[in-house]
């Protein structure tokens, strides 16, 4: 552009001024230019599209895969509780009768499925001893000798409950397991199949809704049909009562700090530089930094709740100063200036003012933060949380010592499995915390709409 | 006593002596309040503060310290010290509200120094560590090694330059899915939806960004690396693996969208209506007011933006630990399985650790090198986009 | 200020071609009727200036002439404004080859985040004025030169334009409005940003510019208004209330309001 000025304007041609056209008539080169606006214009809707579509296609995908975990398959037969098996004793003593493991109990099961069929008529070719005695869950002999033992009045009766059948029996009535998959499986077989059916045209197998799997514990990886979200509900709903106690109050009190009081120097600089760069660190460094200072050096147990909510709550401070201090900036100057005015102090000013018409700001972003912290995985899995766990922890607060799993967690521990079933499983404790994020959301959309202040 | 029973107990022994104090300072004036510099309150909080915080700060050092068991009840006694001192000091004159807004003032900077200490306990646990792992592996062999074969048997080589060449690649693929689209989506919306269309768009684009990781992951592991391998990479014959750096680029992507759409919308917002309105009124469209005045002036903001979203890419671990793999290698086949930083941190460090092994310790400088890297590329957006918004102000 | 140009700079008004033809026209913002029924011929190779109290829609209604209201969603306008004869609100026009023709410069200065050369080169290259650099040079050269800009950025064209001084900026926007050969120039209180020093230059320029084009002011400044325009209309609330020589309007205001206003009793 400067060898602009180093020739002088030549003589030539003036730029020919563009005939005046009539203005009602589009002009080749407008056609063009309006052309590529409206191409500008579609990779934009494009764009979006693209972004609706995957979100639609994620939510999907999960809603699919998981929703079976919801449901499950039970047999109605009759239970014969034979006594020589569960009571050779024949006291009926339950501290006797402990002596009778859960394979004992299997037996049970095995000679009712097969009682059941010779029963019914049932024929199937090459039906066996293992297709009968893998139908049926081993979660289902555990449940058996339980209430047997916590009732041994049953001894020696036929009973007729809910029985859980196997994850391959489930499977096929799910649509994860066919005729044809069957016969290349090696943990159910065709006649096993054909038995199943069977016995659903009878009703004998009845899928239903299973609140078992929000509610009970992990299970081990050859019984993905009663592996349950409740240990992870619990330790998730811990750590997220850490957070809030923690955060939230050392939150507004950092962010009230910074807003009103700091002077401004290079320690106030250095901290708000050093928020906003920590609202940035990826969250497995995090992880690292429990590893090495709640457990290893503090001493703290592993797979621990309190381990992950210090983490947590270390993780969420940033999002929670960054609204707070939002909040706090919308508070408009003249209520300040009216409270100093009748002599309040500037602390009084703070708390009796200032602070109280902040709130409602405060709470939504501190929902927010919970809600990141709950669907938080990586630091947890450094810090142990990915654990199996099959105890409740207990009752808070020793309960926050005890090892439990975290929502994302459990869902990251599930896909680690061998066996496919646990892939519903995970995709249905995905939807699980789906709804505790979607209903804190609207709390907080909630709360916004109903407190929102315009100055 | 447990530490939780001595805590509540402390916690009751300032509400008494809340009571105490704010009785006493009523009975010292008389009855008449107005004779008490600062309201009664205040005296009650003065008391209050006395008792808990030296008892309740000597408990968390005892919990801290692994100090021996009698500093616990030794607390109990420090907290009724402090209400016995406290409550002599009470007097009509005395500055009650002052003493209780200096230390108040004292809780609130230490609270706002939890940031800064947490910057330095990261530093300090990395940089520890990672000493004594130098220690024990050379850094150049770490830093410059191809080669990443952990045994815990002894005689591994952990060069960490597959894991970073995977980490680059895979946030190369993610970058070049959520910035085009991520800024096209801004455009359209901050500069030609609707209102209605943007209040329903908008808070579905920012669902995506409140879906945590590790539903992105299961997605990646599930759905799209299947996706992939049977229709691209094994027709292709690219590839068999279903876990890949496509997989795990195109799902990162796609979570980086909606971080790059409204970064980028907020920026293009805060350009100037004066500088539209003076190239429209030149008889431009409005597509070329926006590729030719509005990108050029949002461009440095959008910078940081994209940077930003690359730091997000390097230290994100969910999704690579179930879409990409495991592999540590060195291709450029983006269908193949490989690995990540992010990944073998977690690999090294979940499940039963030997803290005195290079191969645990590694991980520790994984994360320093990751640490480093996000903290750069944070600095340098912030300061990029700290920038431009004093532009406009 | 220089008075020698306030005096005796009466043309002949009614020689001139009447370049924008205004009939009946309404403007709505939403439910607000914002200009209320205004008829006005604008000339050719004149100044007009638009005066009246804020609020009265004199910048709305400028801001139609250009179909600058297009941006804004609620904006609706009726009547006919037709630019030599054709109706600017027609269906078949587009806005984009109109603000080719009604250039338009703003209150604020507002020059593109660009060198100055490629502020005052933007209008041309997206109309395709120029066949070759040598052509885009010489309009940049000529633009400049008619905002009065040459020979202070002659040496720093590379230089961005948002670095030159209040006055700069605006002269550079001018420029830049110049640019591409516009026939009218609509100026929405163009000095308004600006110095005492800067505006006696914007305004001396503004009277440079009235050989080629057809310039619509907008001011809140009487004076500014008496300096240099041979046209005033005078809005109020909306109503066009009286439209003549600039001279008739500030010695003999045959309208009891625009009198009001031009004492100061009303604004």
């Amino acid at each position: 552009m400067t060898d602009v000025t180093s020739q002088p304007p030549r003589p030539v041609d003036p730029p020919a001024a563009p005939a005046r056209r009539s203005l009602l008539i589009e002009d080749p080169r407008t056609r063009r230019r309006n052309a590529a606006e409206r191409r500008f214009r579609a990779y934009g809707v494009v764009a979006i599209a693209l972004a609706m579509g995957a979100l639609v296609f994620l939510l999907f995908t999960i809603f699919r895969d998981g929703t079976s975990a919801f449901f499950q398959t039970y047999a109605r037969i009759p239970i014969a509780i034979e006594a020589q098996v569960v009571d050779p004793a024949g006291n009926r003593d339950p501290a006797e009768m402990q002596k009778v493991l859960t394979m004992g109990y299997g037996k049970l099961l095995d000679n009712s499925l097969a009682a059941y069929v010779e029963a019914n008529g049932i024929e199937i070719e090459g039906l066996d001893d293992r297709d009968l005695s893998s139908f049926f869950s081993a979660q289902a002999r555990a449940d058996l000798r339980n209430a047997v033992l916590a009732n041994p009045e049953l001894v020696g009766t036929v009973i007729e409950a809910p029985v859980m059948t196997s994850s391959r029996i489930d499977g096929m009535f799910k649509g994860r397991v066919s005729r044809e998959s069957a016969a290349i499986d090696a943990k159910t077989s065709v006649a096993q199949y054909d038995l199943a059916m069977a016995m659903q045209e009878r009703g004998d197998l009845q899928t239903r809704f299973n609140w078992d799997f929000v509610t009970s514990t992990d299970s081990s990886d050859n019984r993905p049909e009663a592996a349950g979200l409740g240990v992870a509900i619990l330790g998730s709903f811990y750590m997220m009562l850490i957070v809030l106690v923690l955060s939230l109050p050392i939150g507004v009190a950092a962010s009230i700090y910074l807003e009103e009081f700091a002077p401004k120097n290079r320690l106030t600089d250095l901290i708000e530089v050093n928020i906003s760069n920590l609202a940035a660190v990826p969250s497995i460094v995090f992880g690292i930094l429990g590893l090495a200072v709640f457990i290893n050096f503090a001493g703290l147990p592993r797979s621990a709740p309190i381990v992950g909510g210090l983490v947590l709550t270390l993780m969420t401070l940033p999002t929670i100063i960054i609204s707070t201090r939002a909040a706090l900036k919308a508070v408009p100057p003249s209520i300040r200036d009216a409270a100093l005015g009748v002599g309040a102090s500037r602390m009084q000013t703070m708390f009796h003012h200032v602070l109280p018409l902040a709130m409602p700001g405060i709470l939504t972003g501190t929902i927010i933060g919970l809600a990141q912290a709950l669907g938080e995985t990586a630091p947890l899995l450094l810090i142990g949380m990915v654990a199996f766990v099959t105890t409740y922890p207990s009752a808070p607060p020793e309960g926050f010592l005890d090892p439990a799993s975290a929502l994302p967690v459990q869902v990251f521990n599930w896909t680690q499995r061998a066996d496919p079933a646990f892939f519903e499983r995970a995709s249905g404790a995905i939807i699980v915390l789906l709804v505790f994020l979607l209903a804190m959301n609207l709390l907080a959309i909630t709360l916004r709409r109903k407190f929102e202040r315009r100055w | 006593m447990s530490p939780f029973w001595i805590t509540i107990a402390i916690l009751a022994l300032a509400a008494l002596g809340y009571l105490l104090g704010r009785s006493r300072s009523v009975r010292l004036a008389g009855g008449d309040t107005r004779a008490l510099h600062s309201r009664p309150t205040y005296h009650g909080w003065h008391v209050a503060l006395f008792t808990a915080l030296p008892a309740l700060v000597l408990l968390a050092l005892a919990r801290l310290l692994q100090a021996p068991g009698w500093l616990a009840p030794a607390a109990l006694a420090l907290g009724v010290a402090g209400l016995a001192v406290a409550l002599s000091r009470t007097a009509p004159q005395f500055r009650a509200r002052n003493v209780v807004e200096q230390v108040v003032r004292g809780i609130l900077i230490v609270c706002s120094l939890i940031a800064i200490a947490t910057t330095v306990a990261i530093v300090l646990s990395l940089v520890f560590e990672s000493l004594r792992f130098f220690r024990m592996y050379p850094w150049q062999d770490f830093f410059f090694g191809t080669e990443w074969t952990p045994s815990f048997g002894g005689g591994s080589e952990l060069g960490m330059l597959p894991l970073l060449w995977g980490t680059l690649y895979i946030s190369l693929i993610a970058l070049l899915v959520a910035v085009p689209v991520g800024l096209y989506a801004a455009i359209y919306m901050s500069e030609y939806a609707t209102p209605r269309v943007r209040s329903v768009v908008k808070p579905a684009i920012e669902v995506l960004a409140g879906i945590p990781t590790i539903v992105y992951g299961l997605f990646a592991l599930v759905t799209v690396g299947p996706l992939l391998r049977d229709w691209i990479a094994q027709p292709l014959g690219l590839g068999s693996s279903g876990s890949s750096v496509m997989t795990a680029g195109l799902v990162m992507g796609m979570m980086l969208i909606p971080f790059v759409s409204s970064l980028s919308d907020d920026i293009i917002n805060a350009v100037p209506q004066s500088l539209r309105d003076g190239s429209l009124a030149m008889g431009s469209t409005h597509s070329e007011t926006i590729r030719q005045v509005v990108l050029p002036a949002a461009l440095p903001g959008i910078v940081g933006a994209v940077l930003l979203a690359a730091s997000r890419a390097i230290g994100e671990t969910m999704i690579v630990v179930l879409g990409a793999g495991a592999m540590a290698r060195i291709s450029p086949n983006p269908f193949e399985a490989m690995t990540t930083i992010t990944v073998k941190i977690v690999g090294q460090l979940t499940g039963d650790n030997d803290f005195a092994s290079p191969e645990t310790l590694v991980a520790f400088a994984l994360g320093l090198t990751l640490f480093v890297m996000t903290l750069g590329l944070n600095v340098l957006a912030l300061y990029i986009v700290r920038k431009y918004r004093e532009q406009y102000e | 200020m220089d008075d020698v140009r306030m005096v005796e700079r009466v043309v002949d008004t009614d020689a001139r071609d009447i370049k924008f033809q205004c009939k009946d026209v309404q403007v709505f913002y939403g439910e607000k009727h914002a200009i209320k029924d205004v008829s006005v011929d604008l000339l050719d190779k004149t100044v007009t200036a638009f005066i009246g109290p804020s609020g009265c829609g004199k910048s709305t209604f400028l801001r139609c002439l250009n179909r600058m209201n297009d941006t804004i969603g609620i904006a609706r306008v009726q009547g006919r404004m037709l630019l030599d004869g054709e109706d600017i609100y027609d269906r078949r026009v587009d806005p984009v080859q109109l603000r080719a023709r009604v250039g338009m410069v703003f209150q604020k200065p507002n020059p593109f985040p660009k060198s100055i050369y490629d502020n005052v080169a933007y209008g041309p290259r997206i109309h395709g004025l120029a066949r070759n650099r040598a052509e885009l040079d010489e309009i940049v050269e000529k633009a400049l030169r008619g905002a009065a800009l040459w020979n202070e950025v002659k040496d720093r064209l590379g230089e961005t334009g948002t670095g030159l001084s209040g006055g700069q900026q605006q002269r550079l926007c001018i420029a830049r409005a110049v640019a591409t050969a516009p026939e009218v120039l609509l100026m929405d209180e163009p000095c308004s940003a600006l110095d005492p020093i800067a505006t006696a230059q914007v305004e001396e320029l503004i009277d440079e510019l009235r050989a080629t084009f057809s310039v619509v002011i907008v001011t809140h400044s009487m004076q500014q208004a008496a300096r240099v325009s041979q046209k005033t209309a005078f809005f109020h609330l909306g109503n066009l209330v009286e439209y003549g020589d600039t001279d008739d309007i500030f010695t003999r205001p045959r309208d009891p309001r625009t009198e009001s206003y031009i004492s100061g009793r009303i604004g």
